[in-house]
Order: structure tokens, then C-alpha cells, then sequence
């Protein structure tokens, strides 16, 4: 069982990670929060879930129409959050918000409020690996979130543009200073979280039904995951997510499947409590 | 930077007092006006509970704090009144104080956890906080029913004065004046004490929390003063709701939308005055359901997003607040 456990929260735990990533590199660049990034995830999901459903697109080649979709948005979105005059941080909260019900109406107008999913026969059948049974769905997640993980990783840590997106994450004047566009560093932050929203949205449609209220989860799971790697870390994430996910799936087994949605909220507020700065940030006090 | 004092100009005043009076009478007059229609006044019985959601809302938003979490007072109002009406079967008018006693402990909790945090911060955890309640009504079968809900609530009960009575729980009418008269008062007492000393204690808190310290204002104090009065409101109101409507579930008085609303109402009406958010609530509401709902039967909420949307890039102090570059 414990094993179960293991596989499960894992591999929840990376595909969380993919959806918190977006979040903490646009909370990191541009110090917006955006609360509509759980509605977008839920977007992605439906635009594929229309390309697979009224077009019969095969389930793979939904991925790309899904990007091209929230990066649109975001890039919208982008326009909307450059405008935010101080606090910024908390403007942009009531902004994103709003943003939030706007999305969720305009699902609620084009998909109506009925649950959907989108079933891909070979994901619900899975295989033994050295006795303990995974599903595909759990092994897509797992290494869908591994890959694209790795490679943001490698563009973060290991090219000029990596650098400059860290630099203006650490300090937004001094990255000025030194000559680095802090604008379109904002821009390419919503253009990466829009790619990774777009990866993740059809994945969620899978293994989640689809509605329009629903994306409010992802947002707090996004959320958690941010405040609890601190800001701008982004190698904490991982981790963060990987925790939330094993908590999450240890809940399930312990306490029924019903209990699970308040983890990341407890998990937040316990972070908030006492750690605001992060578990693996430095704490400010 | 602005301290303290909100320049308006004097023949600004005249035409909110101009408007105040007028809207005033009008809403009273409004049941004859429509006397046919129960629908309309129905409506507007719901715009004045909203508003009393908006103006509890601002007790604590005057200070500068954003909740994103007063559904979690609301539904333990609503909870609360229904449950102890329907199994314990007391009168309402014993269960409507309960309820606000007990989301004013809610407030205690979240003061507790909250408190601490300023700002973006602040809002995140009351987006937070709203879960816990929600998914424990949820889960609590032997109590609430659970996720089925609960139906069956009565109504406002009959009051009776010797011959006299006055039946809230049928007439439409007689609950239209009673959610005026709820809204009316709690809007007095957000004048009266926005207007007294204490007002002035949270506009420094807001304006410049450090300075309001050292000039000896106990902020934390006058933080945790705002939120439990503002959950106590929410509470009764949510109470309200219960009974006026009849039917509640966790995911609906717990919803997105009742954390929603009055942020949406109080920001675009000017989350800095008194009279802006139950003004927004009164106009926003029926407008909504008079005129989006038809339209767009799904989705009609678009207007709320969009409202608060333009109202964040444009007017971030409001229809009434003060205006940017005067």
C-alpha cells in the first residue's frame, strides 16, 4: 500500500509542479500573483477537450492548439497586469480575480457547467514495473513533468537568458542597471508559464473532470507550492510539489478522498503562519 | 503621500447627500411602485442583503486589508442559523444572533492566523482559510447533511405584537423592509464609526501602518477590532440568506462567490468610503439580473469579473473614492 501511496503522490506531486512553475516564475519576475493561472490550466483543458471531442484530433496533437491558446491569453493578460499601478502585488490579486471570473463565465457560456473528461483508452490501462503496478496516466504525468521540468531547469540555469530571468527575480533595479530588459523579461515569464499551462491543461483534462469553478484548486495548489519554496527558488519547487502530492495522496488513504482538498489550504496557512518567507527560503523573520 | 484626510470637495458632499436621501426614498417607496411584481422586489431584497455583505466586508477593508475568504463567515452563518432552526427548532430570531457569534469566532481563528500578514499575503491566506470550513461542513455528514445540502429551512418567522403582526416569511414586502432596515443600520453604524476617532485609526493603519504605530495606535488591536465586527456582520447576513432563501450547500454559501461579491462591490463603489460598496451592491445587482441574466443565462457573472476588472485599472479607489489626480 505504501508504495501505492509513493507512486501516486509522485507522480501528482511532479504534475502539480508543472502547474505551480508558471505561477512562481511569473510571481518571480513580475511580482504579480495571478489567480487566474488555475482557470487557464482549466482552459487548456477544455480547448482540447473541444479539439478532441468535436474534431476527434487525436488526444497528442491537442497539445500545441492548448499553448497556442493560453499564450494568447496570457499575453493578454500580460497587457492587463503592466497597467497595475502600487501595491502591485496586492493589485494584482483583486485583478487576477477578477480575471478569474471572467474566464470561469466564459466557460461556464461555451462549455456549459457538465462534467467532462477526456478519455484516452491507453492511459487508464498500465504496467508492472518490478512488481508494483503504475498506471499510464501516472507515468505520463511523472515523466511529462520530469522533461519539461528539466529542460525550464536547464534554460534557467544554463543559458544567457536564464540568467538574465534570475537576475531580475533576485533584483528587479539592479537587473536594470545591468542592462537587462525587465519588461520583456516579464513577457517571457507569461510566455513560459503559458507553455507549461498549455502542456498541463490536456494532462488535468484526463485525470480530472472538467468544470468551470474547478480551476480555483489549481490556483491555491499553485499557490502552496510557490509560498512553500519561497520566493524565486525555483529548484525548491520540486520539492515542494513532490511533498504536497505524497500529503495529498496520504490523506486520501488516512482520511477518505473528500479530505484531500483541504491539504494545500491547511499547508498553506501553516506556511503563512509561521514560515511567510518560505520553508526553503531564507527566512526574512 | 496622502494622509488622513480625503480631499472632497463640498459641492461633491451636497450630491452624495442629494443622492443618499433619493436613494433612500426610493427603495422605500419601492414595493408600491412594483406592488405586482414579487420578482423585482425580490431582487431588490437580495441587492440589500448583498450590500450589508459589502458594508461588513469594508469594516475590514476601510484598513487597507483584502479578504478573499468572508464565504467562510457566511456559510458558517448560514449553517449555523439553518441548522439550529431546523434540528434544535428555535426561532430565528435566537439562531440569526447565534450565527453571528459563531462567525465572529471564525474571525477570532483567522485574526489568529492572519493577523500577522500585511497585504498580497493577507489575501492569500483568507483565499486559503475559506477551504477549512467548507470542506469540514462538507465532511461532516452526522451534523450538516453533508454535501446534499440542506432544504426545508423556515422562513423568517411571524412577529407579533399583541394584535399587530407582521408575517416575514410569506410576504415578500414585510422581508424587503426587514433586509432595508438590516442594511440601513448597518450602514449607519459604518458611518458612525468610520466618522469617529476610530475611523481615523484605520484610515493611518491603511495610509501608513508604521507611522499610526509610532503615533500610538495600537494596530494590531484595531486590525483584529475590524475583523471580528466584519465577520460578525457577514455572519448575520449569511444567516439571512438561509432564511430568506431557503436552501443552502456548503459549495454554494461557501463558494467563490460569496468571497467574491462583496470585494467586487466594495472596490468598484470605492472601498475607502462608506456609502460606495452598499451603492454598487444596490445598483450592480439588479442590473445583473435584470439585464445579463436574460441575455446570458450562462455566464452572466462575466459582468462582475469585467466590472472589477476596469475598476481595478481604472478607478482603484472607486465610483465615490477620491479621484487620482484632483
Amino acid at each position: 500500500m505504501w508504495t501505492t501511496i509513493f507512486i501516486s503522490g509522485i507522480s501528482l506531486g511532479s504534475f502539480y509542479v508543472l502547474v505551480a512553475l508558471g505561477f512562481a516564475l511569473i510571481f518571480g519576475v513580475t511580482r504579480n500573483f495571478n489567480l487566474a493561472h488555475g482557470d487557464l490550466l482549466v482552459l487548456a483543458g477544455y480547448s482540447a477537450y473541444w479539439l478532441w471531442k468535436a474534431w476527434a484530433f487525436p488526444f497528442v496533437f491537442t497539445f500545441p492548439f492548448a499553448i497556442l491558446v493560453i499564450l494568447l491569453v496570457s499575453l493578454g493578460l500580460q497587457r492587463l497586469f503592466s497597467r497595475l499601478r502600487d501595491p502591485i502585488e496586492l493589485n494584482s490579486i483583486v485583478l487576477s480575480f477578477g480575471v478569474a471570473i471572467l474566464i470561469q463565465n466564459s466557460m461556464l457560456f461555451f462549455f456549459s457547467g457538465n462534467y467532462r473528461l477526456i478519455r484516452v483508452p491507453i492511459l487508464s490501462q498500465g504496467i508492472r514495473i518490478s512488481g508494483f503496478y503504475v498506471s499510464y496516466s501516472q507515468l505520463t504525468l511523472l515523466l511529462l513533468s520530469l522533461v519539461t521540468i528539466g529542460t525550464l531547469y536547464m534554460l534557467m540555469y544554463r543559458t544567457y537568458l536564464g540568467k538574465a530571468l534570475r537576475a531580475t527575480i533576485q533584483d528587479k533595479d539592479a537587473a536594470a542597471l545591468a542592462g537587462i530588459n525587465v519588461a520583456a523579461m516579464g513577457t517571457l515569464s507569461f510566455c513560459i508559464g503559458a507553455v507549461l499551462i498549455g502542456l498541463a491543461g490536456p494532462l488535468y483534462g484526463c485525470i480530472h473532470y472538467l468544470y468551470p469553478s474547478t480551476g480555483h484548486e489549481a490556483t491555491l495548489l499553485a499557490i502552496t507550492i510557490t509560498i512553500f519554496a519561497g520566493v524565486g527558488r525555483l529548484n525548491g519547487i520540486l520539492l515542494a510539489g513532490w511533498i504536497l502530492g505524497l500529503a495529498e495522496s496520504l490523506t486520501v488513504v488516512l482520511c477518505g478522498a473528500s479530505w484531500r482538498e483541504m491539504v494545500s489550504a491547511v499547508l498553506l496557512l501553516t506556511l503563512l503562519a509561521f514560515r511567510p518567507h518560505g520553508l526553503l527560503g531564507k527566512g526574512e523573520g | 503621500m496622502i494622509f488622513f484626510t480625503q480631499k472632497i470637495n463640498p459641492s461633491e458632499i451636497k450630491v452624495y447627500r442629494v443622492g443618499l436621501v433619493l436613494g433612500f426614498f426610493v427603495l422605500i417607496v419601492l414595493p408600491l411602485m412594483v406592488q405586482s411584481n414579487d420578482y423585482i422586489l425580490q431582487v431588490f431584497t437580495h441587492a440589500l442583503l448583498l450590500a450589508s455583505l459589502a458594508l461588513a466586508w469594508n469594516f475590514l477593508g476601510v484598513s487597507g486589508s483584502i479578504s478573499l475568504g468572508h464565504a467562510a463567515f457566511f456559510g458558517v452563518g448560514a449553517y449555523t442559523s439553518a441548522l439550529l432552526s431546523l434540528d434544535q427548532a428555535l426561532s430565528p430570531w435566537f439562531t440569526i444572533p447565534v450565527a453571528g457569534l459563531l462567525a465572529t469566532g471564525l474571525g477570532l481563528i483567522m485574526g489568529l492566523i492572519c493577523l500577522r500578514l500585511r497585504g498580497a499575503y493577507f489575501a492569500l491566506a483568507t483565499l486559503a482559510f475559506v477551504e477549512v470550513p467548507r470542506v469540514i461542513t462538507d465532511n461532516w455528514d452526522a451534523l450538516t447533511r453533508g454535501s446534499l445540502g440542506l432544504v426545508g429551512i423556515s422562513g423568517l418567522p411571524t412577529l407579533r405584537l399583541g394584535d399587530w403582526y407582521v408575517d416575514f416569511g410569506s410576504s415578500i414586502t414585510a422581508s424587503y423592509y426587514l433586509v432595508f432596515v438590516y442594511s440601513f443600520a448597518l450602514l449607519g453604524l459604518v458611518a458612525f464609526v468610520f466618522r469617529s476617532n476610530m475611523g481615523l485609526a484605520f484610515q493611518a493603519i491603511r495610509e501608513e501602518e508604521i507611522a499610526a504605530e509610532a503615533v500610538g495606535i495600537q494596530t494590531n488591536r484595531y486590525r483584529l477590532f475590524c475583523l471580528l465586527i466584519s465577520a460578525f456582520f457577514t455572519g448575520i447576513s449569511g444567516a439571512c440568506y438561509a432564511h430568506l432563501v431557503r436552501y443552502i450547500e456548503p459549495s454554494l454559501v461557501y463558494g467563490l462567490h460569496f468571497s467574491a461579491i462583496p470585494m467586487i462591490f466594495a472596490v468598484c463603489g470605492g472601498r475607502f468610503t462608506i456609502l460606495g460598496p452598499a451603492l454598487a451592491a444596490i445598483v450592480l445587482y439588479p442590473v445583473d439580473q435584470f439585464i445579463f441574466h436574460p441575455l446570458l443565462p450562462a455566464g452572466h457573472e462575466f459582468l462582475y469579473g469585467a466590472i472589477l476588472v476596469l475598476a481595478v485599472l481604472f478607478i482603484p479607489d472607486g465610483f465615490l473614492g477620491r479621484r487620482q489626480n484632483a
